[in-house]
This record gives C-alpha cells, sequence and structure tokens, in this order.
C-alpha cells in the first residue's frame, strides 16, 4: 500500500527536481527580501533592477524572491548564495546598488565587502 | 586577504560546559601556527539544540558539523579540513533536523548566530509563494507522518510531551488544550488560527505568514487530524494584505497537492481552510471575541467558562491557537516532543518571536531559545543602545504587558520570570527604552491605546481605564494633584480584578509597573511640575543661553513669533507666547538653547 509518507517523498522528490532544473544548483542563487517590510523599504524595485538584468541577458542565475529575515533596520536584503561558497548577504540594497551587485558580483565574482551585512 | 572559512562555534551553555572556550582558543593557537588567522574567521553561535553532541562546531561553506569535539581534535580539523580541504569524516555529525535551517545561510552573522529559530525556521531562506521550495525543506512531511505513522491522541501525546505553551499572549499549554478539544462529543469541531495580532509594534506573525504560510497550515491540518475537525478557519486583519494573498496562494497550492481536501494524502482524513478577515481591533484578537466576529456578530468577548474547547464557533468544540504556537507543530512532529522539550527552561520549553524594536541598533525579529536573558537580547542581538545613551527600561507585552528597569537584564525570559518581575511574556513585542524616555508619557500611550480599543462591554474596563487616562493625561500636562498615584493604583487592581476579559484585566500593567519600577518619576511630574527626560512638552521651557550669536535661525523659524532680538545680539524667548514645540531649539547650530 501507498502510505501518506511513500507519497510525500516522492512529491519532494519532484520538487527538488523542478528547482534544481532551474538551475539551483549550478548557478547563483540571489534572494530578495519581498515581504511588507522589505517591500516598504524599496525591495519591488530592487527586484525590477535583477529581473531587468536578465532579460537583458544576464545567465548563470536563479532569482527568487524570500520573507523577512528579521533584519529590519539593513532592509531591503538580498542574498547570493552559491554552492561551495559562503553564503553572500547585503543589506540597504538601493537600485544603484543592485546594479553594481550584478556587475560586479554575479558578473565577475567580486563581493563586494563594504554592503555586507 | 581573501576569506576562504567561516567557522562556528556554539557558544551556548552546555558546550561552554564542555569546553567550547578552550577549543576556541586551540583553534586560534591552531590557525595562526598555519598561518590562516586572516583566512579563517571564527563565530559564536547561541545554543544550537544539539547539546548531547556538543560541543558543536560548524565549517563554511559546506555547512560541515562537527560533534563532540575535543581540544586534542583541532590540529587535525585544522589541518586536514582547512589546509587539505578534506572533512575529518569520524567527526562529522550528519542531521537532517527541521529547526535552525535558516542557520546555513545566516549563521555568522552576530544578529543571528544568537538565535534558534523553529517557527522562523524557513523565513527569509525559501520562496514563500513557491510551494516546491516548502518542499524541499521537508515540508508537508510531518502531516504525512502524522497520517501514516500516528492516531490522533498519538498527535496530542506528542504536543503534550513538547510542552509547548500557547505564543498569543496567555501561554496555557498547548497539548492540554488540544486534549480538552479532542475528548469533547461532537459531530462537528472548529480549528481555528488566530492571526489577529492587535498589539502595535507587533509583527511575528505577519512575518511568520508572509515568510512561510504552508508551516503555518501543516500545523493547522496536523492540529484538524488530532482533534477530529474537518474545518480550520485563519482568522486575520484585513490590514495585512501581502500575508492574505501568500495564504490564499498557499491554501490553493496546498489543495493543489492534495494537502487539503478530500481524503488528504490518500488517507480517510478530510479537511479545509478557509480565511476570514478581521476589521483590525485589537480586542477581536481575544479568542470568544473573535469567534463572535467568525460568527458575524459584533466582535465581544464574553465570560469563560464555557472555554472554547468546549463551546466555541457556532456552539461547537474549538481548537483555537495562535500563529506562531501553529508553526511550532510541524517541528514538534519531525524532530520530536522529546527534543522540542530540552529547549528552554522549567515551565517554559521551546523558542519565543520579539518583534525587537526602539532603542536599540538592531531592529528587527528576533527567535531566542526560552531561558534566555534580556541582556543577551538588547546586547548581543540588538546590539546595545545607539548614541551612547543609558539602557532604561525594556516593554514587553505590549499594552497588556510593563516596563522592566535594568535590575532586571539578567532575567531569563519565561512565562513565569516575565510574569513575576511585573510584566508579561505577551505575543512578542519587546520595546528598549533609553534615558531620553519619559515613563509616565509612554504608560499614557499605552492607556490611551487600550482606551480607545476597549468594546465597552463591561463598565470597569471602559470607565476605568478612561479615568486612568485622564488622571495620566493631567500629570503629564503639570496638574497633577498629591494622591493621584494612589488613585491610579487603586482604579489599575480594581479594573485588573472586575474586568470581563483579558483586554481590561491587563491594560493597568503598564501603568501599575511604570509606578513600580518608576515612581520617582511620577512624584517629579506631579510635586515639581517636572519631567527630567523632556519628554511632556507642557512641562518644558526653552531658554536662550549664552552662546547664542544672534543669527536669527530660531527667530524665523518659530511659528508663534516668541523669540524677540535684534541680529548679532542674544535673543529671548517670550515664556507666555512659546507653545514649546521645540522648533528653535532643532534649528540652533550654537547650542544656545537650553530644554529644562
Ligand atoms: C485583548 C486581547 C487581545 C488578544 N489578541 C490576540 C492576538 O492578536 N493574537 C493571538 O494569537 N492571541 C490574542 N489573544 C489571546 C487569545 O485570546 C487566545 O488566548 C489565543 O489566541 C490562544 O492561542 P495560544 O494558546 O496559541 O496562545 C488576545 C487576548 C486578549 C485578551
Ligand atoms: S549549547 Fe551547544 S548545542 Fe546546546
Amino acid at each position: 500500500m501507498v502510505t501518506p509518507i511513500d507519497i510525500i517523498k516522492k512529491k519532494r522528490a519532484e520538487a527538488v527536481n523542478r528547482i534544481i532544473s532551474k538551475g539551483y544548483l549550478s548557478t547563483k542563487r540571489v534572494y530578495v527580501g519581498m515581504a511588507t517590510c522589505e517591500i516598504a523599504a524599496g525591495s519591488k524595485e530592487v527586484m525590477g533592477e535583477f529581473r531587468q538584468a536578465i532579460a537583458n541577458g544576464l545567465t548563470d542565475v536563479y532569482l527568487s524572491q524570500k520573507g523577512c529575515a528579521g533584519r529590519c533596520n539593513l532592509e531591503p536584503t538580498v542574498e547570493v548564495v552559491e554552492e561551495g561558497k559562503i553564503p553572500v548577504k547585503y543589506g540597504k540594497v538601493t537600485p544603484e546598488r543592485a546594479r553594481e551587485i550584478v556587475e560586479r558580483h554575479l558578473k565577475k565574482g567580486e563581493v563586494i565587502s563594504e554592503w555586507l551585512i | 586577504m581573501k576569506e576562504k572559512f567561516k567557522l562556528t562555534l556554539c557558544d551556548g551553555p552546555s558546550c561552554i560546559h564542555n569546553q567550547s572556550k578552550e577549543i576556541r582558543a586551540a583553534l586560534e593557537a591552531e590557525l595562526s601556527q598555519h598561518g590562516l588567522a586572516d583566512q579563517v574567521s571564527i563565530h559564536l553561535s547561541g545554543c544550537l539544540g544539539m547539546c548531547k553532541q556538543g560541543p558543536i562546531l560548524i565549517v563554511n561553506p559546506g555547512f560541515t558539523m562537527y560533534g563532540k569535539v575535543e581540544v586534542a581534535d583541532i590540529p587535525n580539523i585544522v589541518k586536514s579540513h582547512l589546509v587539505e580541504g578534506s572533512p575529518v569524516a569520524e567527526k562529522v555529525i550528519r542531521e537532517d533536523h527541521l529547526y535552525n535551517r535558516f542557520f546555513r545561510i545566516f549563521g555568522d552573522v552576530d544578529f543571528f548566530g544568537k538565535q534558534m529559530r523553529i517557527t522562523l525556521r524557513n523565513c527569509g531562506i525559501i520562496d514563500p509563494e513557491n510551494i516546491d521550495d516548502y518542499l524541499s525543506v521537508r515540508g508537508y512531511e510531518a502531516l504525512a507522518k502524522v497520517l501514516t505513522d500516528m492516531k490522533p491522541e498519538d498527535v496530542v501525546a506528542e504536543v503534550k510531551k513538547a510542552g509547548l505553551r500557547g505564543r498569543g499572549g496567555a501561554g496555557f499549554p498547548t497539548g492540554l488544550k488540544w486534549e480538552f478539544t479532542a475528548n469533547q462529543e461532537s459531530d462537528e469541531k472548529y480549528v481555528i488560527c488566530n492571526a489577529d495580532e492587535g498589539d502595535p509594534g507587533a509583527f511575528m506573525d505577519r512575518s511568520a505568514i508572509e515568510g512561510d504560510p504552508h508551516t503555518v497550515l501543516e500545523g493547522i491540518i496536523i492540529g484538524g487530524y488530532a482533534i477530529g475537525a474537518s474545518k480550520g478557519i485563519v482568522y486575520i486583519r484585513a490590514e495585512y494584505p501581502l500575508a492574505i494573498e501568500r495564504l490564499e496562494k498557499a491554501i490553493a497550492a496546498a489543495k493543489e497537492h492534495g494537502f487539503l481536501g478530500d481524503n488528504i494524502l490518500g488517507s480517510d482524513f478530510s479537511f479545509d481552510i478557509e480565511i476570514r478577515l478581521g476589521a483590525g481591533a485589537f480586542v477581536c484578537g481575544e479568542e470568544t471575541a473573535l469567534i463572535h466576529s467568525i460568527e458575524g456578530s459584533r466582535g465581544m468577548p464574553r465570560p469563560r467558562p464555557p472555554y472554547p474547547s468546549v463551546s466555541g464557533l457556532f456552539g461547537k468544540p474549538t481548537l483555537i491557537n495562535n500563529v506562531e504556537s501553529w508553526a511550532n507543530i510541524p517541528v514538534i512532529v519531525l524532530d520530536g516532543g522529546d527534543w522540542f522539550s530540552t529547549i528552554g527552561t522549567e515551565t517554559s520549553k521551546g523558542t519565543k518571536v520579539f518583534a525587537l524594536a526602539g532603542m536599540v541598533h538592531n531592529t528587527g525579529l528576533v527567535e531566542v531559545p526560552m531561558g534566555t536573558t534580556l541582556r543577551e537580547i538588547v546586547y548581543d542581538i540588538g546590539g546595545g543602545i545607539p548614541n551612547d545613551k543609558a539602557f532604561k527600561a525594556i516593554q514587553t507585552g505590549g499594552p497588556s504587558g510593563g516596563c522592566l528597569p535594568a535590575e532586571y537584564l539578567d532575567t531569563e525570559i519565561d512565562y513565569e520570570s516575565l510574569a513575576k518581575a511585573g510584566s508579561i511574556m505577551g505575543s512578542g513585542g519587546m520595546i528598549v527604552i533609553d534615558e531620553d524616555a519619559c515613563m509616565v508619557g509612554l504608560a499614557k500611550f499605552f492607556i490611551e491605546f487600550t482606551q480607545d480599543e476597549s468594546c465597552g462591554k463591561c463598565t470597569p474596563c471602559r470607565e476605568g481605564t478612561k479615568r486612568m487616562l485622564e488622571i495620566l493625561t493631567r500629570i503629564t500636562e503639570g496638574k497633577g494633584k498629591e494622591g493621584d498615584i494612589e488613585k491610579l493604583e487603586r482604579l489599575g487592581h480594581m479594573i485588573k480584578n472586575a474586568s470581563l476579559c483579558g483586554l481590561g484585566q491587563s491594560a493597568p500593567n503598564p501603568v501599575l509597573s511604570t509606578i513600580k519600577n518608576f515612581r520617582e518619576e511620577y512624584e517629579e511630574h506631579i510635586r515639581d511640575k517636572k519631567c527630567s527626560a523632556g519628554q511632556c512638552s507642557a512641562l518644558l521651557s526653552y531658554v536662550v543661553n549664552d552662546n547664542c550669536v544672534g543669527c536669527g535661525a530660531c527667530k524665523r523659524i518659530c511659528p508663534v513669533n516668541a523669540v524677540e532680538g535684534t541680529r548679532k545680539e542674544k535673543h529671548v524667548i517670550d515664556q507666555d507666547k512659546c507653545i514649546r514645540c521645540g522648533q528653535c531649539y532643532d534649528v540652533c547650530k550654537f547650542d544656545a538653547i537650553t530644554k529644562a
């Protein structure tokens, strides 16, 4: 008999595959805070910058939204996570900073240390 | 030099006992011997919840966890892992706990390192609108486990064993409440998630739902199974549009996957969840008022008993818990009630989320194990008070809570210790107050709020809070009389004892606790007509001192033309005209205006 546990394991495997097929493991994952507090701090515009960069041809990036991690006075926050590397966490990301993160970090791999949380 | 590794060493009480401090010293010595000191940083965390395997050392990147680390292991770990790049396999522990997942991304930041996250474990690390993300972090596995291996009474027993207590404020043992409701015979039962969150400044529940709505849903579904209900309701305030939108999406996705609806995951358990919107009245967070509101009546409380577990929504047995209480449930099921009960204090298990606000460097959401001290929250996590100001008090429990002065900083937080100190745990509001705050004014702010939110059904709360507000107002306006403090105390105790619901029963707390701990400030306002903190505008005067160069800035900005003087000569403020708005004080570049 198929138990609920069997079903959930299968569902999880499928979900993980779907995520991986979007480049979860092979790219730089960019998480932009999109909770009420983050949006109030301007994260929608920041998200827009990353979307624009992808539309303009930026590749090897897995862009995702995320909820609030709780670091309110440094919002909007953005994380860049890459397998095998230390996760990079940026605070107070403005659209200008987002553009620089695209140019320097996502394209050239440079961690911009002044903006780290 | 580029940083290659970040190490996190557990600095919790059990690991310290097992020599984590000595391990740190050994690490530092070993690192500098290999010339690695500037390529490796060492961070400290609070208890990681794995004390039995402690001391714990985590190496990033890779999130390799070492357990039972001894000083003697350090040379090998440094050489093999950090120099040669191969982890020391026999010391590595592999555990796939549900809690603390956020740690993999955020663990090396001080603000987060000292926290332990159970309910917020996925907040900020997954996409809340994508159920695949939730599934990938063992989402709905707790539900599947319950449906596969556990009878409803086993689930209740697990929650009881965990020792979870309600996070909505009162701290009633959750397992007991589940048991009462499960034991009721009825053709129909309901489960309610209280997401009304009415405390001013609190946003724990909103963030939990916005960051990880499926966790809350999963908890509610499990609760429905445990007590034998087929219908769940999330009561959430309409002021939370994004949270509502994410909940709706989550419910739709859960239905699509068969986590909600008929025959969940192929079992014979069927359950549905719907959302009801509240209009944002504080009293509607009170459970009986909330139930009235769902039924379509006016949101007013009624006397208990009967409790909702016996007669709740539409007269049926109803299980009502807070968002944060619900979010604990999947972790209790998967990581186990036994594990859960190892976190926290004797009487209060698990973690509590606080919305840390006010005069601290790092404001935000903080989830810490019960038993963490207020000092750790304010200084280690909050980063201390800005602008070199002195700590004055900490306010917990919002309009139902109290203010604790510095002598309580080392209080280990739990339901009992905070109540004993004269405040309450509450739902999680935490405001840090510095020396610039006027405690009378603060008490007045909260009474203004409760007075306004009182539903008016019972006289002590309706009339009593009004009288208290009148007295506080006159004190802050310099018209206080001898005996006012005693009158406030008498009124306060009467309102607490005689009110119908928790709103009135707790409304005087902010006043009573500030009288208890800051009585001299009340006396100063009444006797000397003075507010040392300089906040009560009616008690202030602004005077020009000898620093004045006669620039005229104050004269130009004064809205009532109270400043007189000719250019390049000392100005004066006409005290009769002055409305004490403080604009001259703010605009003066020469510190030439004294506020007293
Ligand atoms: C005036 C008043 C307001 C309340 N507001 C809330 C609220 O916003 N959220 C909440 O969960 N509980 C609130 N409560 C507590 C609820 O009555 C109830 O105890 C709680 O929802 C039970 O869930 P728990 O056991 O999980 O805490 C309030 C109580 C009172 C008296
Ligand atoms: S103190 Fe280190 S795991 Fe608990």
